[in-house]
């Protein structure tokens, strides 16, 4: 199909770049993507079908440019660019290739980790968090705007153009879906917003983790023809958790829908007890929804509690600070918890509860009370678990930082470890890591 | 706004020593709103553990064509809503409803006609019930489909065959063309396990009547197979196009069957294409 701009067609953007159409990459719900040739190098330009170059879009798009927002997480329009009145776009960086969309992640082709999705989930709530903080509501949260890097968890947020300020009213009302349920329903007085975000991004965590819809249960199986009553039904006017614990009229099918039977059975309390919260009491109460800080803190946690079968591998999530484990998702056998390595930070106190797995490391963040932003990249390494060279089986605390720490052992004596030097790993060893102190503790 | 008036012309054609046709095909609609185009072919697999694939096609396109059109009127009822998220409403449905909904109706569908089927077979006891995989097994086939409206043109394809969509300048594309083809005889199917999540999908929202292509068709793999070289199924589709803007498609109408039976006997496989064709001269209906 022909897209709007053709190949080689020449525009300006409103910073004086000179942009030459390359080609069509994509087609969207709201416009083309196109890439371009910049002085800068290729880039991407997304171009707004006619019904959708409005006059509200414009000043959204405008407005966004101005704020400079400069986040490696989001594919943030950075210049304007006008062919008439009616027809306009956006330059923003291409999408790195180790990206991928969350459909393909839901029809299950890719490989990916239990690890790399918490990470994917903790991203992306800090990136929805990040512009909360700013004062701006997405208003669009969906699978078709946040892309994942399958091996490390980073996340990249797209389709940024639907922001607005809180309390802006233009444009876009989100993918029916996502939304949340007074906004489908057209409640008297229901703006998109913050409130509204926090439902769409409670129903993006919950199908990253589960791979399935949290309102999908038998329900959905009856309808016939899915038009828009039927969506509204099911995703406003009578929206029904597949686990609500009162109410199992809309529970999953045991064959339709097995994958989320399987995905909830594994998932640990803690993180079923916020999504039972937020679609049951935050269905109906847009004020009692999860907050971002109620998600980042659960799935940090959890995070630090993700272990590895001894039998075939496969990574299992447990519950935050449990003694004892079930068994492996993957071949059924008991999992063994390795040690734990609690990390009580500086004032005002927090504390972290960190699994030794064989790959198990130390994060700047894990040190700080209040990390603005989590990382769990190469970069940010301070300690990681290692295994003895000439004692398999034996394992220590390598020391990745740039400062020595104070270790003390249990019988009260005390060693230095400088940067690259290992300290075998015991029960009851403590460490002074920048002001944070780190115990081993056998369970 | 005026629509183009689309020709359509569907043909299927049996393959040597095949002892039935397993493909099928439709094309039908005006590319109107009120009057979609739907095009679809299926391709019932070949072994003898599909024994009914011939019927697994021709459901297929029957229920595709009704979903097709099911998806059209929700698109209508959208288009007035395009600046607050329809369209983008429109493009969730079909790249993760559609494909769910098309399965599961076409298994439901074919279920049934194996329990038809079981209780009319004879008059003893009939055969014992099997698993649903095993029933659906004996109906499997390929699908594609592609509906365009002055809106919208989409696409679905689950397994092998060819979309083929000839541009306005004459650029030839395959917009669901796999990114591995498959290898050997194996395909996709809409018996596999999770059949809805292999099915590949293509979203094109039309910009404006001169935008359009001006040529859509789908076929069976019968016709991609039965050329020497990968260039020669490219080379076809040109002269297709050229045909019809020399001569019209009453003229290529007439000549289908024969081209179609030519590439049966060099690939030996049923042969079935689906097409629409924008004259250039068109008869604009009146939207």
């Amino acid at each position: 199909m022909s897209g709007m701009l053709d190949d080689g067609q020449r525009l300006t953007a409103d910073d004086g770049e000179e942009i030459e159409v390359v080609k069509l990459i994509a087609s969207g719900g709201q416009g083309e993507v196109y890439r371009v040739r910049t002085s800068g190098g290729d880039r991407a330009l997304k171009w707004y079908y006619p019904p959708c170059a409005t006059p509200e879009q414009r000043s959204i798009v405008q407005e966004l440019v101005s704020r400079g927002f400069d986040d490696d997480r989001f594919l943030w329009p950075t210049a304007y660019v006008e062919g008439s009145p009616t027809a306009f776009g956006y330059v923003m960086d291409l999408r790195p290739d180790r990206f991928q969309g969350l459909p393909t992640l839901f029809q299950r082709k890719l490989r990916t980790t239990p690890r790399a999705l918490l990470t994917a989930c903790l991203y992306t709530v800090e990136a929805y968090q990040t512009l909360h903080s700013r004062g701006i509501a997405y208003r669009d949260i969906s699978w078709g705007n946040v892309l994942f890097d399958p091996a490390t968890g980073d996340v990249l947020v797209c389709d940024n153009d639907n922001a607005v300020v809180e309390g802006d009213s233009s444009g876009i009302s989100g993918t029916m879906a996502f939304m949340a349920p007074e906004l489908v329903r057209g409640d008297p007085g229901a703006r998109p917003g913050t409130q509204s975000d926090l439902y769409s991004l409670s129903v993006l965590l919950f199908m990253f983790l589960m791979n399935h819809h949290p309102l999908q249960g038998r329900r959905e199986l009856l309808i016939h023809c899915l038009d828009e009553p039927a969506e509204k039904a099911l995703y406003g006017k009578h929206p029904l958790f597949v686990f609500d614990p009162e109410d199992d009229a809309n529970a999953p099918d045991p064959v339709e829908q097995s994958t989320v039977l399987a995905t909830w059975d594994v998932a640990p309390k803690i993180l079923r007890d916020l999504f039972t919260h937020n679609f049951t009491v935050g269905l109906r109460d847009p004020a009692a929804r999860v907050r971002e800080s109620q998600w980042r803190d659960a799935l940090r946690a959890v995070l630090d509690a993700v272990v590895d079968c001894a039998d075939c591998g496969r990574q299992n999530m447990t519950q935050p600070e449990e003694t004892t484990a079930g068994t492996c998702w993957s071949c059924g056998s008991t999992l063994l918890l390795p040690p734990r390595l609690i990390v009580v930070t500086p004032p005002p106190r927090a504390e972290r509860h960190l699994r030794l797995h064989r790959t198990a490391r130390v994060h700047a963040h894990h040190l700080e009370p209040e990390p603005v932003r989590h990382d769990y990249s190469d970069g940010s390494v301070l300690a990681e678990l290692i295994e003895h060279p000439q004692k398999p089986g034996k394992f220590g605390l390598a020391n990745r930082s740039g400062t020595a720490w104070t270790g003390t052992r249990s019988d009260g004596t005390t060693q230095q470890i400088a940067p690259g030097q290992t300290v075998p790993l015991r029960s009851g060893l403590e460490l002074d890591l920048q002001g944070a102190r780190l115990t081993v503790r056998a369970k | 706004m005026s629509t183009p008036h689309w020709e359509t012309f569907s043909e299927s054609v049996q393959g040597i020593n095949k002892k039935l046709n397993q493909d099928y095909g439709t094309a039908e609609g005006q590319g109107s709103t009120e009057d979609p185009l739907v095009l679809a072919v299926a391709d019932g697999h070949g072994a003898a553990r599909h024994a009914r694939s011939d019927v697994g096609a021709r459901r297929a396109v029957a229920l595709f064509a009704g979903h097709a059109r099911e998806f059209a009127g929700f698109a209508r009822s959208l288009v007035r809503e395009e600046s607050r998220g329809g369209l983008s409403r429109l493009m969730n449905y079909a790249q993760h409803d559609m494909p769910r909904r098309l399965v599961a109706a076409w298994q439901q569908d074919v279920l049934g006609h194996w329990d038809r089927m079981r209780k009319r077979s004879g008059a003893g006891t009939p055969p014992p019930d099997t698993a649903d995989a095993e029933k659906l097994l004996l109906y499997g086939t390929t699908l594609i489909g592609a509906l365009l409206t002055p809106q919208l043109f989409v696409a679905w394809q689950l397994g092998d065959g060819e979309l083929a969509v000839v541009e306005r300048d004459g650029r030839i594309g395959f917009p669901l063309a796999p990114a591995e083809t498959d290898l050997g005889d194996e395909t996709e199917s809409m018996c596999s396990h999770r059949a809805w999540s292999l099915m590949r999908v293509h979203w094109s929202p039309v910009v404006g009547p001169d935008r359009m292509p001006r040529l859509i068709t789908l076929s069976t793999d019968g016709l991609s197979k039965s050329f020497a070289s990968s260039e020669g199924f490219p080379r076809f589709m040109a002269g297709l196009d050229r045909r019809l803007v020399d001569e019209g498609a009453k003229e290529v109408r007439a000549v289908l069957p024969q081209w179609l039976r030519q590439a049966a006997r060099h690939s030996g496989d049923d042969t079935t294409m689906a097409a629409g064709y924008r004259p250039p001269h068109h008869h604009a209906i009146k939207e």
